[in-house]
């Protein structure tokens, strides 16, 4: 009986011992650098450094979302990019906390002759996407603004608007029910 | 002047949804003669029952869901429906059996699991199956055979059997007005004999195996076999699921035969009776609930083949092809996750 | 077994998966010969490569001959453009593209002259040509792929692979389309001399020309040309294929002929395989040989609303609609319009659009040619797609994920691989247009490659701002710490006594002046103004109005719960009230910062006051003494800006009393102002001259001035102050009075002001706020909308009467923003 109880023992503490040193060596093995999730998460936002969800940019905001922080801040990325977060880290999807913009991505244009050159958007962009100096006109750079909007609130002209990209061939979506069926003045199609 | 937009292809193919099933329907035509021929037309009167119910349904359903109604009824799936269900079930069987079976098909299994297309199992089979389960006499008890001359089951016949609400007539129909009408298929028999503990070849020198496979039914699956040859060569359907049940069938039983033909039939019986050739040819077809890509296909037919063999010879029911395509079309999707063609330009696997 | 080349040589093929044998309809337009059309009379030329690799060479109104090259650009992908006949540009502007969104692009439009003149051309041998200039001539006559993609061909001719096989593609798989078949039977000897001139450049082992078995005379016409061509004896072959649709598609006729699939995302010169189209080849032959760039193509006219179907030489450029009219297009109701086959064209709605380098075929089919528009039903999984598809893909999965706009499952499923051929919607039962919902997800796709490229961009670049933010941050606290160390050491070397001395100095001074303070602060008081009036008052007034904007709308709107049903009752009485509320609020808020500002200026202005002083006083002097010219050239400025500023002031206010009597005064104190700060400038180069010691000492002290703190460190400024006037009293009194008073200023109010003009400006900026606030609030009491009004009125007059271009700006904003109250008063009701 009591040597029964004992190699019960014995076999449990060997076990014990062995997968304890198995799952220290895989625990050694298979170590993580640091924290993936933030990088996923951190992948899937839109990158804008918009800072509407509370934080100075997506990093910090991908880091609050690993730490447990909603993932319905984002209104750039949309309800697609609340529910690929809602998905990744497990969570219920939530409508976003602010009103949903409008899918269209924008840019922001300076109206050039009314800038006077104060710098304070250059200050606002997260992306260093203005160009100008002081007391000089200033111009975005196009291709590298997110549309972050964040530029147009410190505007003290409010020379700046956000206008909605132009659609090219390049980016066009192949929606062929969206061609408005235009009628061609028949004079230009007569000459 | 403005021009229409339209994306390309700008031509397409002239054989559309309806009218592949409208051919489906002609496919049958030699199959359902056959019936009609040899157990009387009580299956001529299920098809109505069956037609009005389903399309009733399917209108009534369509309205509920706020999907077009006329367009849909038009595509003639509901038709395919009705018609497999009322070939599948007795000749005789009550009314309701037919209604009911039709209203669970269509609303169901169909609709419920979102319209034609969207629909995991095979309707007609599944309401077959509910029928099987819920009402085991009646589903069970199919019209002896008769060859022409000695046809008791007419129009009227049928008509007074099947909306016989008092229905002792089918209950007891064993010695009563349709004593010799109605009998167990031969399949249901053999099935009932093997288990008293007779040997095939006691049992088949019974008179209801005096045709080759039981008499009647092999004649009416060779019926459906020449519809279902006349739907290959029209395109209609593929050759993959069929090929793959009649060679599955055919190679397990084969097997089964030369391993103990005492307690085995022959492959023939097999292939030939019991709705063998209606299932390979026109139900497990249905592309819907089918795997897609041509290798998936032979594997899913394999699989309904193996399956009827084993279920034939190791189950309780007698014939299995109902249950066989529902369990096929379960794996439907299993399949074609592993069974994906290798893309142009990709390596196998990728 | 039998090498491929063997095989190649014996005519083996291959069986490509998939495919459909649609209707040919080849013989409606296959008949006659190529025939030539009369010249259109306009042209339409896209240029949209320009603005981004290339430049445009000609500007409207200049005239051009045919084949004068009308852009300039180095891009690798760049392909010039020719004017397609001699005529005049007459506009350069957007117009509808060729294209299936019909989405305008850049375009020249050529008025033709009628002559069809040619530019000079410079005909070559090509045995004369080394492999690179005819790779350049190629680039330079703008060869594009025929067949339809218009891939630039120099780019496939100039391939770092070793190439082994080029196929000739005569296919020409798509119903109706003939060009191709037309173009071999009739030009098959000048289609062979570009074949030699592409089997001179890549050297392949074999040349095929592959045609389909629909095509006999074509196939019968290359063969022959085959033989008497200068090409080395069996090494080109025609190879007759089966007809089946899309065997003319790249990877398929690759498939077909070698029996080996183009990996995905690969181009086929990595398996060694080159496949030009026999159009290409013979453009290349007319660019090499007669020098001519390509500015005509054979196009297919065809379908039974066009009545005098056939092929055609069209110039590139040649609008569809002129086209159609010569060959008597007659439209029927609910007609299409198909640029290239049925099967892959896009119908266009506008037929204002050019012919292009791809475009093949213009199909106008009647009604009974084409499948009617039919609604979508549902897919019933019949798998006919997937046995039609030639990339072997799923289309029934990749339309299940395209319709549930599951990109990226599609993209599992190898949505990229889709030739987007239709092979699956035509066989399609249920009316599926599976590859409109391929061209949406894959865009889509494109669309969120993209996006992932730009947001990765746009990290990095955020990230840069931090760390360079960071490290401005860290250069400006290391300033910071070696000045103050610097200062530490000044200190601990300055003289006491010279402090006191300085200290001493100071008061005297300050005594002395104290009597003109007053006087000079109306002065300084009303140059503030003026200088607000000057080029920031504009600036300042736009400001204050955005400001006034942001609060009012920082104020919470009247939506609340228990406000509701009031505001409902009385709307309007509720948004006056609350209007009135809110400026009433700014009101205020205007008034403390005016009271604070107003207390900063007295501090502000004896400063002011004294450096003016001593400026002028300077100025005087040594205006005298050096007659600068300079000096005198900006006065007058000076006087002229006031003059104008004056005219401003009076114009924007309307209360007018207070700045009119502004103005007056603004005259000659901006002059003075202006002109001495210019001139202390002067003074102090000039004292500099004299001496250069006193120069290094002022710049210290002036420094020395800027970089004495705001609150703390008084000490420190005054014992540099006096440690430094020392040394200048000794030298030059000019210069010490300049700097000591500089040092005053900072003395005198350390907590506002690093730099007396810092402050000034400051200042006026304030005062300026505070007045137009002033303005706006007493007018908005009245009521918001005659507050817009008055404004608008204001600004208008302003726009009229100020020649300043910032005042014009500043109106504009004005306007803007009144609109925008506007606007907001009416939401609010």
């Amino acid at each position: 009986m009591m040597t029964s109880i004992f190699i019960a023992v014995a076999v449990l503490t060997i076990a014990a011992i062995v997968f304890g040193i198995i799952l220290g060596f895989a625990a050694d093995k298979f170590k993580v650098e640091g924290n993936p999730i933030i990088d996923q998460v951190e992948a899937l936002l839109p990158q804008t450094q918009c800072g509407q969800c509370g934080y100075p940019g997506c990093r910090p905001y991908a880091e609050a979302i690993a730490n447990g922080d909603k993932v319905n801040k984002c209104p750039p990325g949309g309800t697609a990019t609340m529910e690929k977060l809602a998905e990744l880290m497990g969570v219920e999807p939530e409508p976003l906390n602010q009103e949903a913009q409008e899918a269209v991505k924008k840019v922001a244009y300076i109206r050039e002759d009314e800038c006077i050159g104060c710098t304070k958007c250059i200050q606002a962009c997260p992306v260093d996407a203005i160009l100008g100096a002081g007391k000089l006109m200033h111009t975005v750079i196009a291709k590298d603004c997110t549309g972050c909007d964040l530029c147009v609130e410190p505007c003290p002209v409010d020379c700046i608007d956000m206008l909605p990209v132009e659609t090219t061939l390049k980016n066009w979506d192949w929606k062929l029910n969206a061609i408005p069926v235009t009628l061609v003045s028949e004079s230009l199609e007569d000459r | 002047m403005a021009f229409k937009i339209a994306s390309s292809p700008h031509v397409g193919t002239t054989l559309q949804t309806a009218k592949v099933m409208q051919r489906v329907v002609l496919c049958l035509i030699p199959g359902i003669a056959a019936q009609l021929y040899f157990f009387g037309y009580g299956t001529l009167l299920q098809i109505a029952i069956a037609i009005i119910t389903a399309y009733a349904a399917e209108a009534t359903i369509l309205a509920l869901r706020n999907r077009p109604i006329k367009s849909t009824l038009a595509d003639n799936s509901a038709l395919v429906t009705a018609l497999l269900l009322a070939i599948a079930i007795p000749p005789l069987a009550p009314w309701w059996v037919i209604v009911i079976g039709t209203l669970f098909s269509i609303i169901i299994v169909k609709h419920l699991y979102g319209g034609l297309g969207n629909n995991l199992f095979n309707p007609a089979m599944a309401g077959y199956v509910l029928l099987l389960i819920s009402f085991p006499v009646q589903m069970t008890d199919w019209v002896s055979p008769m060859s022409a001359a000695q046809q008791s089951v007419d129009i009227s016949y049928a008509w007074k059997v099947i909306f016989n609400s008092t229905s002792d007539i089918i209950l007891t129909g064993h010695n009563l007005a349709i004593d010799g009408t109605t009998m167990a298929t031969p399949l249901d028999t053999l099935k009932t004999d093997l288990s008293m503990g007779l040997t095939t070849h006691e049992s088949l020198a019974k008179p209801i195996f005096s045709s080759m496979t039981g008499l009647g039914w092999f004649e009416v699956n060779f019926a459906f076999l020449i519809g279902g040859l006349i739907m290959l060569k029209l395109k209609v359907i593929r050759w993959h699921i069929s090929f793959g049940i009649l060679t599955a069938l055919f190679i397990c039983s084969s097997f089964g035969f030369l391993l103990n033909p005492d307690t085995h039939v022959s492959p023939i019986m097999h292939l030939f009776s019991g709705g063998t050739m209606l299932a390979a040819f026109f139900i497990a077809t249905d592309p819907v609930t089918a795997a897609t890509s041509a290798r998936g296909r032979i594997i899913f037919g394999a699989m309904i083949g193996a399956l009827i063999y084993v279920i034939r010879t190791f189950g309780g029911y007698p014939d299995a092809v109902a249950f066989a395509v529902l369990l096929a079309n379960m794996c439907a999707p299993f399949i074609d996750h592993y069974v994906r063609p290798r893309t142009y330009g990709h390596r196998s696997g990728s | 077994m039998l090498t491929l080349l063997e095989q190649l040589d014996k005519g083996s093929l291959w069986q490509s998966p998939g495919g459909i044998h649609p209707p040919e309809l080849k013989q409606l337009s296959n008949q006659q010969a190529i025939s030539r059309l009369p010249l259109a009379k306009q042209f339409v030329v896209p240029i949209p490569q320009v603005g981004e690799q290339a430049r445009l060479l000609v500007d409207v109104g200049q005239t051009v001959l045919k084949g004068q090259v009308l852009t300039e650009g180095n891009g690798f992908i760049y392909l010039p453009v020719h004017a397609p006949t001699s005529g005049t540009v007459t506009a350069i502007k957007p117009v509808a593209s060729n294209h299936a969104s019909g989405l305008p692009v850049l375009s020249c439009i050529i008025d033709a002259d009628g002559n069809d003149t040619w530019c000079d051309l410079i005909v070559s041998e090509p045995s004369a040509l080394t492999n690179d200039e005819i790779i350049s001539k190629i680039k330079l006559a703008g060869i594009a792929g025929m067949g339809g993609a218009a891939f630039p061909t120099h780019i496939k001719l100039n391939t770092a692979s070793e190439i082994d096989l080029v196929i000739i593609n005569g296919v020409e798989c798509e119903p109706y389309i003939t060009s191709d078949d037309r173009l071999m039977r009739e030009h098959s000897d000048e289609i062979l001399k570009g074949v030699e001139i592409i089997h001179r450049l890549l050297n392949p082992q074999r040349i095929i020309i592959a045609i389909e078995d629909n095509k006999p005379e074509a196939a019968e016409a290359m063969q022959q040309a085959i033989n008497h061509s200068k090409l080395p004896a069996n090494s080109a072959r025609v190879t007759v294929i089966p007809t089946k649709y899309p065997s003319g598609g790249e990877k398929q006729l690759i498939q077909i002929i070698t029996g080996k699939e183009v990996p995905s995302g690969c181009l086929p010169s990595q398996l060694g395989i080159v496949v030009q189209n026999v159009g290409t080849a013979f453009a290349i032959q007319d660019a090499i040989y007669y020098g001519k760039p390509l500015v005509e193509r054979v196009v297919t006219l065809t379908g039974k609303n066009i009545h005098r179907p056939g092929n055609y030489w069209l110039p590139i450029g040649t609008p569809v609609s002129t086209a159609l009219k010569l060959v008597d297009f007659s439209p029927s109701s609910d007609q299409k319009l198909i640029i290239g086959g049925p099967m892959m064209g896009y119908a266009i709605n506008n037929a204002y659009v050019p012919i292009l380098k791809g475009t093949n075929c213009i199909l106008a089919p009647s009604n009974d040619e084409i499948s009617p528009d039919s609604d979508e039903k549902a897919c019933i999984r019949c798998g006919e797609c997937a046995i039609a598809c030639p990339a072997l893909l799923l289309p029934q999965q990749l339309f299940w994920h395209a319709k549930a706009e599951e990109y990226d499952k599609a993209a599992s499923f190898n949505l990229q691989d889709c030739i987007e051929c239709g092979c699956c919607s035509y066989v399609c039962p249920s009316d599926i247009p599976l590859v409109e919902y391929y061209r949406i997800a894959k865009s889509a796709l494109r669309v969120e490659a993209e996006e992932k490229v730009l947001a990765e961009q746009a990290k990095q670049r955020f990230e840069a701002r931090l760390q360079r933010l960071e490290d401005e941050k860290l250069a400006r606290e290391a300033k910071a710490k070696e000045a103050a160390e610097k200062r530490q050491a000044n200190m601990k070397s300055s003289d006491k006594d010279a402090v006191a001395a300085a200290m001493a100095r100071i008061a005297a001074k300050k005594a002395a002046q104290s009597n003109d303070v007053n006087q000079q602060t109306d002065i300084q008081n009303n140059q503030a103004v003026s200088d607000s009036v000057n080029k920031k008052s504009a600036v300042s007034a736009a400001i204050a109005r955005a400001k006034a904007k942001k609060a009012a709308q920082a104020t919470p709107p009247p939506s609340s719960a228990e406000n509701n049903t009031l505001q409902q009752d009385n709307s309007i009485g509720n948004v006056a009230e609350v209007s009135m509320s809110q400026q009433d609020r700014i009101a205020a808020a205007v008034a403390r910062a005016k009271a604070k500002k107003a207390a900063q200026h007295n501090q502000v202005i004896t400063s002011d006051v004294v450096v003016n002083d001593s400026a002028s006083v300077s100025t005087l002097e040594i205006d005298s003494t050096v007659n600068d010219k300079k000096a005198k050239v900006a006065a007058a400025i000076a006087k002229a800006k006031a003059k104008k500023l004056q005219q401003v002031g009076i114009a924007n206010d309307t209360d007018g009393n207070e700045l009119a009597d502004v103005s007056s005064i603004t005259k000659t104190a901006v002059a003075s102002s202006i002109g001495s700060e210019k001139l202390v400038t002067e003074s102090k180069t000039d004292i500099g001259s004299l001496d250069k010691k006193a120069r290094v000492a002022l710049a210290i002290a002036k420094a020395k001035a800027k970089k004495s703190p705001q609150g703390h460190d008084r000490t420190a400024a005054d014992e540099s102050s006096s440690s430094l006037p020392i040394n200048l009293n000794t030298q030059i009194s000019n210069g010490t009075s300049t700097s000591s008073d500089n040092e005053i200023i900072a003395d005198a109010e350390p907590e506002n002001v690093e730099q007396d003009k810092k402050a000034r400006i400051a200042a006026a900026v304030a005062k300026a706020k505070a007045k137009k606030l002033q303005q706006t609030e007493s007018s908005n009491v009245k009521s918001a909308l005659s507050d817009i009004s008055t404004r608008a009125s204001q600004t208008e007059n302003v726009d009229t009467a100020a020649l300043d271009k910032k005042a014009k700006v500043a109106a504009a904003v004005a306007k803007a923003k009144a609109k925008k109250l506007a606007q907001q008063a009416e939401k609010k009701d």
